[in-house]
């Protein structure tokens, strides 16, 4: 700071905001207010800070006599571009700093801040960028998304070779890894303990605030208390801080002697940024203990911490041209001019790196947005709409905010939880079922914000419990455990003599059970009780992607769901019992790797991941309000209604860059397919069982038919028929089709002469035995002796269809003659159905 | 009679001594009360239009008869709708004669239609079957007869070992009545109900298994359960509904 508090004291005229310090978090913002007053003070500079916390006086006070140096959000940044008074200030801007860069390049709200980057150009001419982060493996990328064409160098400090790091095994039990943690607090001054999920944080605060010393921090508690415990820790009054991402950017709590990472950091940027908080010195020494907490948490986080004493930070990647950002950014410019032509529009996108290139998306994006009625166009000139402000005011952030819905018991009128609405939008609907509190609920209604539900007994396990989307391991990472698992070479990555006795206690069990480890080059698929586990260290994005394709050619092929369940190292398939591996071997197998990604796009469609991001980028396009109301519609439906558009493009975009690794997969499947990479089959192991699933989704069937063949297949089968033998004529038997044998034969005299009549056509098996019959009575013996001897050539394939619905022997013997194989006999009954039904006296 | 399923409707069409083209809850100018909840879509109005037309092209009927709620706004007639609307009906009425069995959301279309093609909201008889929209209680001409319904949007729910194989496709449900339960008198042949799925396409719709204890309306508590009957919108026959309900990955709860 101190070389721009230079420039802005040698400034002939300073005006506006002459520097805007840009961070991701508001908790940062206030943090460096604090440190920042005292030097601006001292230089006789003004500083403010403004985010979505300011009160309005000082809002006020701002406009009116603007700070020197403004700290804030980029978030913010969009707002004041919307305010003309506001505009004037930002005209002044000579300096922009963003810091925890990495943080803001890596996603949407990059992009986003790179064209308001360009918007500020609009007024306030070049100004000086810099970016600052402790943690880029990339920084040309970086550089790129903050400068665009201009030339820009990149000023590195070595980070890894001060870094200390230690891998330790925490134990199987819960008690004993919490017990760990307070060994290594108890050893040094102050310490950060950084955890994974929320939930870990208040499991481990809970047993650990008992002892006065430690306080919990993380998103979900409120600012004061958060704030309040960031001020003990600095004044020395607790030593311990348990914290989730929420303190891993350079939020100055004072001194941190050591920092404890309690799981897997999960990839390598994080383990750096974390561990980077203690020390937080040019001339110190980061230390930095990971505590492991299971067999595959305990190498991944040996692999990732010796990469990055290696300093092996993965790149960061910056979304390409999404649709969302450019339509935002399009409506946030026709509100901030009123009206403006799209060639200033294309202008100011091609200065931002990351959307330079996106020409006929822009159009696109301008169409649908004149739909949804934000713009209008006339000839070249974009008007903004009445709609337009109150759009960008609820969508000034590229975060996607989650909405909370409460879940009403009906029958007692008590909350008993609330449910994520991704999850609401993925699998809600008036009469599905749930799991919450270990109990079952089936939907009664979905409100504006809340779901009123009913306890369901038994049922498909269709709904698992729900997890929030978790961080990724990457591939390579996943794919060095796997190295791991089969080099054994344990020590050289630093593991201690604990760690070691563990890893050896789970081989050899392994070895003892005659479970194969897999590896990086041995696929084990294993057989479970509800499905089959797919073990390939692919990290969660491949396996996500191999997981779906697999699931939908498994759904094509047998005309079932599939469930599934992904983590870094398997992949669990829930099938029928009629699948089993030797299926999915051969389907891996059948597999191609650039068919994947065509593969995933007729899978994701009826996905609940799919739909929630539909839903995610129509709310960013202004399709959807952000509090729009579930129940007036079928999103199941609605998704139809976004086929081909613009926003559809998008989703796919952002699937396979965020959520699924289709090049990785196809990587995997290579190996497969040249052996480079074994496959096996063997029965379920520890390693496979060791379960943890992060993303759980069901795959249905890809065309309605496989469904309702499915459907059909199930009524025949438990269809009431009934055997009589044609030849003696004293026989008969009352059965359901499922139970009959290929070639049923007639227990008194070993014929197969054996005819089936529905139960309501009981009589004709007396009429067939009479003595003397009239004409109608032929007709009647004539019919069952058609049915035995298709029974008698054909076997149970014309007892199934002597069962459909109306289908007597004539029609039977059409659909036999037919010669239709597998699921095209069936589609030859339920034509035969459907003509009896349409011509059938009923009516 | 012969019925024939038009698939693309969804629609059906009804043979006697005429052809009659049934539809049911078209809920035309949706899209404006959407907006109002919060998703803003364009009208699908001509899009619709374009499906019953194609309806029309591909039955050649006598008549044709909407089993109500062909507009959604209730209860003022909105912008959209009144724009829309005449240009809906008279693009049908070059094709063929239309009647409208006026439904809840029906309130005000009095404006847009001939009198003599608004009927009876309790239903009526045209050549030997029975026609009403569904939320009242029909009148008791149509007892003995097959009643033709809308208002109810059944879709059916397939599952399967895992999990929910096909999600809200549109289904028809047919099934006898009890007589008593619509005040009607007992007749000597059985009163029986075909509930026609919504031709609104954003319809979520009503689980199929669900409808008798919805609540929803008097025929939907008519229904005898035993007697009941579902089919896909092609006449694909699934299965009784009291299999369906008892299907071992499906439980309705008590």
């Amino acid at each position: 700071m101190l070389p721009i508090f230079h420039s802005l004291l040698t400034m002939k005229d300073r005006r506006g905001f002459s520097a805007l310090y840009i961070t991701p978090l508001r908790s940062l913002n206030r943090n460096m207010l604090s440190r920042l007053t005292w030097w601006c003070g001292e230089l006789g500079l003004s500083v403010g800070v403004r985010h979505g916390d300011t009160t309005i006086a000082e809002r006020r006070k701002q406009a009116l006599k603007p700070p020197n140096l403004l700290i804030t959000t980029p978030e913010t940044i969009q707002s004041m571009l919307m305010g003309s008074r506001l505009r004037q200030h930002l005209a002044g801007v000579s300096h922009v700093i963003v810091d925890e860069i990495h943080e803001l390049a890596d996603g949407k709200r990059g992009v986003q801040l790179a064209i308001a980057l360009e918007r500020i150009c609009e007024y306030a001419g070049e100004f000086q960028r810099i970016g600052i982060s402790a943690t880029v493996g990339n920084p040309e990328t970086v550089g790129l998304c903050l400068c665009g064409e201009r030339p820009f160098s990149i000023v590195e400090v070595p980070v890894a070779s001060r870094l200390s790091l230690r891998v330790v095994f925490g134990g199987d039990r819960f008690d004993s890894q919490v017990e760990m943690i307070e060994e290594a607090i108890e050893k040094t001054g102050s310490s950060l303990v950084f955890v994974n999920t929320r939930s870990v944080a208040e499991a481990i605060g809970h047993h650990l605030i008992p002892r006065g010393d430690v306080e919990v921090h993380h998103g979900s508690l409120s600012k004061e208390v958060r704030i309040d415990a960031e001020d003990r820790f600095s004044k020395g009054l607790i030593k311990t801080l348990v914290c989730t991402s929420s303190m891993e950017l350079g939020i100055d709590i004072g001194h941190i002697d050591h920092v404890i990472q309690f799981g897997s950091p999960r990839d390598v940027a994080r383990l750096i940024q974390r561990v980077g908080r203690a020390g937080h010195r040019i001339d110190q020494i980061s230390r930095g203990t990971i505590i492991a907490t299971g067999f595959d948490d305990l190498l991944e986080s040996l692999v990732i911490a010796r990469r990055a004493v290696m300093n092996r930070t993965e790149p960061v990647s910056p979304p390409l041209c999404p649709a969302d950002v450019i339509a935002n950014q399009v409506a946030a410019i026709a509100v901030e001019r009123g009206e403006c032509g799209i060639g200033t529009i294309q202008k100011i996108l091609s200065r931002a790196w990351p959307v330079s290139d996106c020409k006929g998306l822009l159009d696109d994006c301008i169409n649908r947005m004149e739909e949804h009625r934000l713009i209008r166009r006339e000839g070249d000139l974009l008007i903004k709409t009445g709609r337009a402000r109150k759009y960008l005011t609820t969508n000034l952030s590229m975060i996607t905010d989650e909405r909370k819905f409460r879940i009403i018991d009906y029958v007692t009128r008590r909350t008993i939880g609330t449910l994520d609405e991704s999850f609401v939008v993925g699998w809600i609907h008036t009469g599905a079922v749930f799991i919450t509190r270990g109990r079952l609920w089936r939907v009664l209604e979905v409100l504006e914000d809340a779901v009123t539900v009913e306890p369901a007994p038994k049922s498909m396990g269709e709904l698992p419990s729900w997890e929030g989307e978790q961080i990724p391991v990457p591939f390579e990472i996943a794919e060095e455990v796997g190295q791991l698992r089969r080099m054994r070479n344990f020590t050289a990555y630093g593991a201690d003599e604990a760690s070691v006795t563990y890893i050896n206690r789970i081989l050899s069990e392994m070895e003892k059970n005659r479970t194969p480890v897999p590896t990086d080059r041995l696929v084990m698929l294993e057989h479970s009780k509800e499905g089959v586990i797919v073990n390939i260290c692919g990290g969660h994005k491949a396996n996500e992607a191999l997981g779906r394709a697999l699931s939908i050619l498994v759904s094509a092929r047998f005309g079932t769901s599939v469930g599934i369940e992904v983590n870094a190292y398997r992949i669990f398939l829930r099938l029928p019992k009629t699948v089993g591996a030797t299926d999915i071997s051969e389907i891996l197998f059948s597999l191609e790797g650039e068919h994947v990604e065509a593969i995933l796009r007729i899978a994701m469609r009826k996905t609940a991941l799919y739909k929630w991001k539909l839903v995610g980028v129509a709310k960013k396009f202004g399709a959807i309000d952000s509090d729009a109301e579930y129940d007036k519609i079928s999103l199941h439906r609605l998704s139809e209604h976004f086929d081909g558009s613009v926003i559809e493009q998008e989703v796919y975009r952002e699937l396979f860059s965020r959520y699924m690794d289709t090049k990785a997969a196809g990587e995997i499947i290579s190996r497969i397919r040249t052996g480079e990479t074994e496959v096996r089959i063997g029965p379920l192991s520890i390693i496979g069982s060791e379960g943890l699933f992060s993303s759980r989704d069901l795959i249905a069937p890809p065309d309605m038919d496989q469904a309702v063949i499915a459907a059909l297949k199930r009524r025949l089968d438990a269809q009431e028929v009934i055997l009589a033998c044609m030849h003696c004529r004293s026989w008969k038997k009352k059965t359901i089709v499922e139970r009959i044998e290929e070639h049923p034969e007639c227990p008194k005299c070993n014929a197969r002469l054996i005819a089936v009549v529905k139960p309501y056509e009981e009589e004709n098996i007396q009429i067939s035995r009479k003595k003397k019959k009239t004409p109608l009575d032929m007709e009647v013996e004539k019919r069952m002796l058609k049915s035995a001897n298709m029974v008698l050539s054909s076997g149970k394939r014309a007892i199934i269809a002597l069962a459909g619905r109306g289908v007597g022997p004539d029609a039977a013997s059409r659909i036999l003659s037919s010669h239709a194989k597998g699921d095209g006999f069936y589609k030859e009954i339920l034509k035969a159905e459907r003509k009896y039904i349409t011509t059938h006296r009923f009516w | 009679m012969k019925p024939r399923f038009l698939p693309g409707g969804p629609a059906l069409l009804i043979n006697r001594s005429i052809s009659i083209l049934v539809l049911a809850d078209i809920h035309l100018g949706v899209e404006s009360a959407l907006d109002c909840a919060g998703w803003h879509l364009k009208s699908y109005t001509d899009n619709r239009l374009q499906r019953i037309l194609a309806c029309i092209d591909e039955a050649d009927p006598d008549l044709l008869v909407i089993l109500g709620d062909l507009k959604h706004s209730v209860p003022r007639i909105t912008w959209q709708e009144h724009t829309e609307l005449p240009r809906v009906l008279d693009a049908i009425r070059r094709q063929v004669d239309l009647r409208l069995l006026p439904g809840n959301h029906d309130a005000g279309i009095e404006r847009y239609m001939e009198p003599e093609e608004i009927l009876n909201k309790n239903g009526v008889i045209i050549d030997g079957t029975g026609y009403l929209h569904g939320h009242t209680y029909p009148s008791p001409d149509l007892a003995g007869h097959l009643i033709v319904a809308g208002h109810h949007h059944p879709v059916l729910h397939l599952y399967d070992e895992v999990g929910c194989s096909l999600r809200g496709t549109p289904a028809y449900l047919l099934a006898e009545v009890d007589e008593g339960q619509l005040r009607m008198d007992s007749v000597s042949s059985s009163t029986r109900l075909l509930l026609v799925p919504a031709f609104y396409e954003y319809a979520g719709g009503i689980d199929i298994r669900t409808i008798p204890e919805s609540g929803i309306s008097p025929l939907s508590r008519s229904i005898r359960i035993n007697t009941a009957e579902v089919f896909l919108q092609d006449g694909t026959y699934i299965d009784t509904l009291g299999s369906l309900r008892s299907d071992p990955h499906y439980r309705p709860s008590a």
